[in-house]
């Protein structure tokens, strides 16, 4: 899918503000992809992981006439979400990225995943290869791998990165992601390159 | 593996062809969280028939405390049984509520301000469930289902509405 344009949103929302539910469900489909990826990365249980995602979007339909930037409604259920996720976090007690003490390492990130879903090896060891990136790498990988991707700056504005890193740091991510990944192809004895 | 074994040097600069094959592993990792993670289809059902809720005749109180936010910054003793005491503010009408884990669903404790009479219905994944303010404006429900949750609250004198924002259970 290509990534929608600020226009393209902002025609959606205002249409979405004068009731029309096909605007909203496209609203829906469009950002719902990357609205998961960031809560996602805050590695929340399946149940918590869905609350959030269902109270995001009822905050977006009662909050459809405050908005401010309509075309910037994808930052805004980052934000929301990122929001609620912190707060169950604080809530149970546990450490939130960033925090002393979060795990920056073995992220698990197939927690929950059914390996019969992965249909090739290569899928397999990609996968594989992204639960050995450090947490940063993986939140802005799973943002950036989102469908249809959000726009730089809005990966900026939820992960509170200058914009003009975000180039390098997924470059850097990636060819992390590209050596763990050779590696776990390169089979059992590991060394052969 | 052909297609990374020469890009050990890809973040060091933005040559054409290690941006080339970045992208292409990022297409890869895009296929594989889609196929691994998706969105369900429950999920996308859930959110789009949210639009139900969109009201514009009913004035938005919105959270203007938390104590789950306020009991972290004087790191108190916090955990799932611990109440939490949540202030929704409007134009015309504070709602205060204070909501517990039970073990048939969440427990709410609510107050309007100014106290008064009036009706609450409280909007969640169970359904609605509708139960009446007293005199002081207090009222109570029990089993509601843990997830999203909103107040819709009638006030008796003024018939003015107010929804609060929805929070979770």
């Amino acid at each position: 899918m290509s990534p929608p344009t600020d226009g393209e949103i902002t025609a959606l929302v205002l249409a979405a503000r004068d009731g029309d539910a096909a605007a909203w469900d496209a609203l829906v489909d469009l950002l719902s992809p990357r609205t998961r990826a960031v809560i996602r990365s805050f590695r929340l249980n399946q149940a918590d992981t869905d609350d959030v995602f269902q109270l995001t979007w009822l905050r977006l339909v009662s909050n459809l006439d405050r908005l401010r930037e309509p075309g910037r409604v994808g930052s805004w259920l980052a934000t929301t979400a990122s929001h609620e996720c912190l707060r169950l976090l604080r809530k149970a007690g546990r450490q939130a990225p960033g925090d002393d003490g979060w795990e920056d390492d073995l992220v698990d990130n197939g927690r929950d995943v059914d390996d019969g879903l992965l249909v090739s090896e290569r899928d397999r060891a990609l996968w594989q290869a992204m639960g050995m990136l450090s947490a940063p790498c993986q939140r802005l990988l799973r943002l950036l791998a989102a469908d249809p991707a959000p726009s730089y700056l809005e990966v900026a504005e939820v992960l509170t990165m200058p914009i003009g890193s975000i180039g390098p740091t997924r470059s850097r991510c990636l060819d992390h992601l590209r050596t763990h990944f050779t590696r776990i192809t390169a089979g059992p004895e590991g060394s052969s390159r | 593996m052909n297609t990374f074994d020469n890009d050990n040097h890809a973040a060091d600069d933005s040559g054409g062809t290690s941006d080339a094959a970045d992208d292409e592993l990022l297409d890869e990792l895009r296929a594989v969280v889609s196929r691994v993670d998706p969105v369900s289809p429950e999920m996308l059902a859930a959110a789009r028939s949210g639009f139900i809720w969109r009201t514009i005749d009913a004035e938005l109180a919105q959270l203007t405390s938390d104590s789950v936010l306020d009991a972290d910054r004087m790191a108190a003793v916090r955990g799932a049984s611990t109440p939490v005491l949540l202030t929704f503010e409007s134009a015309g009408l504070t709602v205060e509520v204070e909501t517990t884990k039970g073990v048939d669903g969440a427990r709410l404790l609510g107050q309007l301000v100014p106290a008064q009479r009036g009706r609450v219905e409280i909007r969640h994944g169970g359904g609605t469930t509708t139960v009446d303010a007293d005199d002081l404006g207090r009222f109570t429900a029990g089993g509601i289902q843990p997830g999203p949750v909103s107040l819709s609250c009638r006030t008796e004198a003024g018939a003015l509405q107010v929804d609060t924002d929805w929070f979770l259970v």
